[in-house]
């Protein structure tokens, strides 16, 4: 009981301290008002990144590549030391992959039982994405901008860009299922859905930037930086992570089961000639 | 272009997509599905290993069960058949007494009847013997009446 009581003062004691030090530190003033930052978090147009010093990129771009990094490494790490060690009676760990896997590969099989095989593995790759890059803005990781000034590495698709290329690539994943399963007539019955593909991207763009703008006029106030990104932040974010996966990797299988399902053999009509 | 919409930075995006998926397919996503079909493999052998193994046994209860009632009608014969032989035994053994008892009985009989007949005869031979001795005492003594009435009596008490 003592020691628990201790244990409070201490962290109280050093919450206060951390308020006064941020207070009496200061702040080195606004770069930009919030109709700027607003502005450059729809647009990205000032606040660019350089891209291994090859071309000035939106910070999306970069949070995209470092979540491909991170998943992929996390992938080599699951493969070489815990895939090796699955057990007929699995862990949590193993159950939580197995999950995840069965999840996806439950979605494909159930909307498009004919042909599902590269449909499982791509809605895996896309809602992974869709989830740890929405998540990855928790994490407030810092880059610099081409102009010198810091700025926090944003969710990827709340960049139109990567929202356009993810729309678009989820669309020409429906299109190859049509193809591959129905030749002419599946490029016919995916182009009847033209407008997939924006829709797709901008639904995408538009709940991921929504999430961000409200963050950021948060943050810009340093009174409402208290408690409320607790909500905000963490809450939001999470439940955007899990719509928008969900979402997406839905609207894929649905109409990648639409298209790719097998055309029935027309029946040959029969002439009802009515003898009467 | 407007929004900002780069058309080079979009094929980038694309480029990590394909490469996010191919690694993930490959790293993640086909070997755990791998592993689950695997165990699905496992336990559906064990499931099919645990019917057969479960209708072997069921056919070798049933075949016991028919031996069982074989054995069972097996037993009900050969107890009729006993009981038919006991009760055949029985029978002749009795024919057998009741044989027996007959010539015991005609032997008897018989032996009764040849001992009247000799008795009879002995009767009468004692008789006649008698009568020629009365005959005697008739023609030699005076009163023959009271001579056969002494004689009669002593008769009588050797009988007894």
């Amino acid at each position: 009981m003592k020691h628990r009581k201790k244990g409070l003062v201490v962290w109280i004691a050093v919450v206060l301290a951390l308020l006064a030090g941020a207070l009496l530190v200061g702040s080195p003033g606004r770069s930009e008002s919030v109709q700027e930052t607003m502005r450059d978090a729809v647009l990205h147009d000032v606040n660019q990144v350089s891209l291994f010093g090859l071309k000035a990129v939106n910070p999306g771009l970069i949070s995209a590549f470092l979540i491909t990094a991170v998943l992929l490494l996390a992938a080599v790490l699951i493969r070489l030391l815990v895939i090796p060690r699955f057990r007929y009676m699995p862990g949590r760990f193993q159950m939580v992959l197995e999950e995840a896997v069965g999840l996806f590969d439950g979605m494909a099989r159930n909307s498009s039982p004919h042909r599902n095989r590269f449909m499982g593995a791509y809605i895996f790759a896309a809602g992974s994405f869709i989830f740890v890059g929405t998540l990855f803005e928790l994490l407030g990781l810092q880059a610099i901008t081409v102009h010198g000034h810091p700025i926090t590495l944003p969710a990827p698709l709340s960049d139109v860009n990567a929202a356009i290329a993810l729309g678009t690539l989820s669309y020409l994943v429906i299109l190859s299922g049509g193809v591959v399963s129905n030749g002419v007539k599946g490029v016919g019955r995916t182009l009847k859905e033209f407008s997939l593909p924006i829709s797709m991207s901008f639904r995408l763009f538009g709940a991921l930037l929504s999430g961000l703008l409200v963050t950021e006029l948060v943050y810009y106030y340093v009174n409402l930086s208290f408690v409320l990104p607790v909500v905000v932040g963490v809450l939001f974010t999470l439940l955007h992570a899990l719509i928008q996966t969900y979402v997406l990797t839905m609207l894929v299988s649905m109409y990648y089961g639409e298209v790719s399902e097998p055309a029935e053999p027309k029946q040959k009509k029969k002439k009802a000639i009515a003898k009467t | 272009m407007p929004l900002n919409i780069d058309w080079q930075q979009i094929l980038l995006h694309w480029m990590n997509l394909a490469i996010l998926t191919g690694g993930l397919y490959f790293l993640l996503y086909k070997p755990v599905k791998d592993f689950m079909a695997k165990r699905e493999a496992h336990y559906r052998s064990l499931d099919e290993e645990a019917s057969a193994k479960l209708a072997e046994a069921e056919r070798i209860k049933e075949e016991r069960q028919a031996k069982l009632d074989s054995a069972d009608e097996e037993i009900r014969q050969m107890k009729a058949k006993s009981q038919q032989a006991v009760q055949k035994s029985a029978e002749e053994q009795l024919a057998q007494a009741q044989d027996q008892a007959r010539q015991i009985v005609a032997h008897a009989q018989m032996e009764a009847e040849n001992s009247r007949e000799r008795v009879l005869k002995e009767s009468q031979r004692e008789l006649r013997k008698l009568a020629a001795q009365a005959t005697k005492q008739l023609a030699f003594h005076a009163d023959p009446f009271d001579q056969f009435l002494d004689l009669a009596e002593e008769e009588d008490d050797y009988a007894q």
